[in-house]
C-alpha cells in the first residue's frame, strides 16, 4: 500500500508545456464539441416541451407514445442508442452520411426524454388557481399555457433544465466512439502520440469543465430574470 | 339572469350539492351563506363550470346548459363563462405580471377591442379599486387587500354579467378585509350583479338583496338578506349564525 504511493511519479502528472502545446488542436476538437452539445440543447429543449406536455394529456394518443418514448430513452444507455443510430441503422440500409449527424440526433433524441420529464414536473407544479383564473377569463388551453403557465414553469425548471445541458456537454464525449472528431478523440490522438495520457485526459477534463463553467454563469444570469417577480 | 333547477353534483361518491334551485335577477347582490362543507363555494364554482354538475340544469344570461344527458361540450363551457368573472379566496394573480399586465392579460389576448382602448379602461379601473400607484409593481409586493382588489379590477375587465366572488376575505389579514368589501360595495351601487359566498353576516346583510342559506348540499333557507341573516326561521341557519355570534 504505502509502496504503491512511493513509486507515484509526479513528475508525470501534468506537462504543463505539452498541455499549452496541444491546446490549439484540442480546441479545434472542441468545436465539434460544441456544434453537437448547441444544437442537441436547442432540439431536446424544444422536442422535450412538445413530448412533455403530450405525456400530460388526458387522450390516449398523446400521452401514451410521450410516455413509452421517455420510458425508453431514460432507461437505456446514450452509448448503447448511439451505436444503434451508427451502426445498426446502416445494417437496414439507413445510414448517416455523417458521424457528426448521427452524433447530434443521438445526443439530442436521448436527452429529450429527460427534458419532457422536467418540463412536466414544472408545468405540474404551477398552482391549479393559476389554470382556474386564466379558464374564469376566457383563456383557452394553449393561451393559458403559454401566457400563465409556462413562463412560471420556466423559473422553475431552469436548474434541472441546465443540470441537462451540462450533462448534454458531457455526454457528446460518447461521439468520439463513432469516430467524431471532438474534444476526446483529439485528446486521445495525442495521448496515443506522446503516450502522456494524464496530461491529455486532465486538459480534456479542464476544457469540459470551463465549458459547463460557462453554462452556469448562463444559468445565473435566466434566475435572475426569472426570479424577478419574487420579493426577495 | 341566472335559474338553477335540480343541480346535483358528487366528488366520488360524496354528494356535495344535493338537488339545487336558485335565481339571481339582473342587479341583484345575493349571498350564498352556510357552515364549511355545506356546498356554496362548491355551487358557485358550477356557475363558471370549473366543477361540472352531474344532474340539473343551468341558465345564466342567454346559455342554457342541461347536465346528465349527454357530456358538456367545449362550446358549452366557454360560452357560460362568458357571462361570468370570478373572483378567488386565494387571489389567484398572475405573479410574473405586473398589476397593469395582470389586468389587462385576458382582454387582450380576447382582442374584442382595441389595445388602447382596454389600457384606458384598466387606468380607470386601477383608479377605481386605488391601485393606480400600484400598477408596474408584481402581485409579490403588494399587501393581501391590494391583491384582491387587483383580482377584481381584473374579473371585472372582460365585463362580466355577473360577478361571482368565492369567500373573498377569508385569507386576508382582519385590518384588510374592509378595503376590499368597500370595492365590492361600491360594485353593488354600480348596479352589477354579484353572486358571493361570504361569512361577513354584516357585510352581507348591508349590501346584499337576498340570502342562501345552505346546509349538507340544500339551500334550507332564502329571502330578503335582512330577513334571512337577522330573523332567520329556519331552526338551522338560527344555529348557524348563533354560532358565528359567539366567535
Amino acid at each position: 500500500m504505502f509502496d504503491t504511493f512511493r513509486n507515484i511519479r509526479w513528475e508525470y502528472l501534468f506537462d504543463l508545456e505539452l498541455a499549452i502545446d496541444s491546446l490549439p488542436f484540442l480546441l479545434q476538437g472542441l468545436q465539434n464539441t460544441m456544434i453537437i452539445a448547441l444544437f442537441s440543447m436547442v432540439i431536446a429543449l424544444l422536442l422535450g416541451i412538445v413530448i412533455g406536455i403530450a405525456r400530460m394529456s388526458k387522450y390516449a394518443v398523446f400521452h401514451l407514445p410521450a410516455r413509452l418514448y421517455i420510458s425508453f430513452m431514460r432507461g437505456t444507455p446514450l452509448l448503447v442508442f448511439v451505436f444503434i443510430l451508427f451502426y445498426g441503422l446502416p445494417v437496414i440500409g439507413i445510414e448517416f452520411n455523417n458521424a457528426l449527424v448521427a452524433a447530434i440526433v443521438g445526443v439530442s433524441l436521448n436527452f429529450a426524454g429527460y427534458n419532457a420529464e422536467v418540463v412536466r414536473s414544472a408545468i405540474l407544479s404551477v398552482p391549479k388557481g393559476q389554470w382556474e383564473a386564466a379558464a374564469t377569463l376566457q383563456m383557452d388551453y394553449f393561451q393559458t399555457l403559454r401566457k400563465i403557465i409556462i413562463p412560471q414553469a420556466t423559473r422553475i425548471a431552469l436548474p434541472p433544465t441546465f443540470n441537462i445541458f451540462m450533462d448534454v456537454v458531457k455526454g457528446t464525449s460518447l461521439a468520439s466512439v463513432i469516430t467524431v472528431q471532438e474534444l476526446l478523440y483529439s485528446s486521445r490522438l495525442v495521448a496515443g502520440r506522446t503516450y502522456d495520457s494524464m496530461t491529455m485526459y486532465i486538459s480534456a477534463a479542464l476544457i469540459y469543465w470551463m465549458v459547463c463553467i460557462v453554462i452556469g454563469f448562463f444559468q445565473e444570469r435566466l434566475e435572475v430574470r426569472y426570479n424577478r417577480y419574487l420579493s426577495n | 339572469m341566472i335559474t338553477i333547477e335540480r343541480l346535483k353534483k358528487s366528488f366520488d361518491d360524496t354528494p356535495v350539492l344535493k338537488s339545487i334551485d336558485l335565481q339571481v335577477n339582473k342587479g341583484e347582490v345575493v349571498c350564498l351563506v352556510g357552515a364549511s362543507g355545506s356546498g356554496k363555494t362548491t355551487l358557485l364554482r358550477c356557475l363558471n363550470l370549473l366543477e361540472t354538475p352531474d344532474e340539473g340544469r343551468i341558465k345564466i344570461g342567454d346559455k342554457e346548459v342541461s347536465f346528465g344527458e349527454k357530456p358538456i361540450s367545449k362550446k358549452d363551457i366557454k360560452d357560460i363563462r362568458k357571462y361570468s368573472g370570478m373572483v378567488f379566496q386565494g387571489f389567484h394573480l398572475f405573479p410574473h405580471m405586473t398589476l397593469l399586465e395582470n389586468i389587462t392579460q385576458a382582454p387582450l389576448t380576447a382582442k374584442q377591442q382595441e389595445k388602447d382602448v382596454i389600457m384606458k379602461e384598466a387606468e380607470v379601473l386601477l383608479e377605481k379599486v386605488g391601485l393606480s400607484e400600484h400598477q408596474d409593481k408584481y402581485p409579490d409586493a403588494l399587501s393581501g387587500g391590494q391583491q384582491q382588489r387587483a383580482a377584481i379590477a381584473r374579473a371585472l375587465m372582460m365585463h362580466p354579467e355577473v360577478m361571482l366572488f368565492d369567500e373573498p376575505t377569508s385569507a386576508l389579514d382582519p385590518q384588510l378585509v374592509r378595503e376590499v368589501l368597500k370595492v365590492i360595495e361600491s360594485l353593488a351601487k354600480d348596479g352589477q350583479t354579484m353572486v358571493i359566498v361570504t361569512h361577513e353576516m354584516h357585510f352581507a346583510r348591508r349590501i346584499a338583496d337576498k340570502a342562501f342559506f345552505m346546509d349538507d348540499g340544500y339551500i334550507v333557507e332564502e329571502g330578503p338578506a335582512d330577513q334571512v341573516l337577522a330573523n332567520p326561521k329556519e331552526d338551522r341557519t338560527r344555529e348557524f349564525l348563533a354560532l358565528l355570534e359567539d366567535e
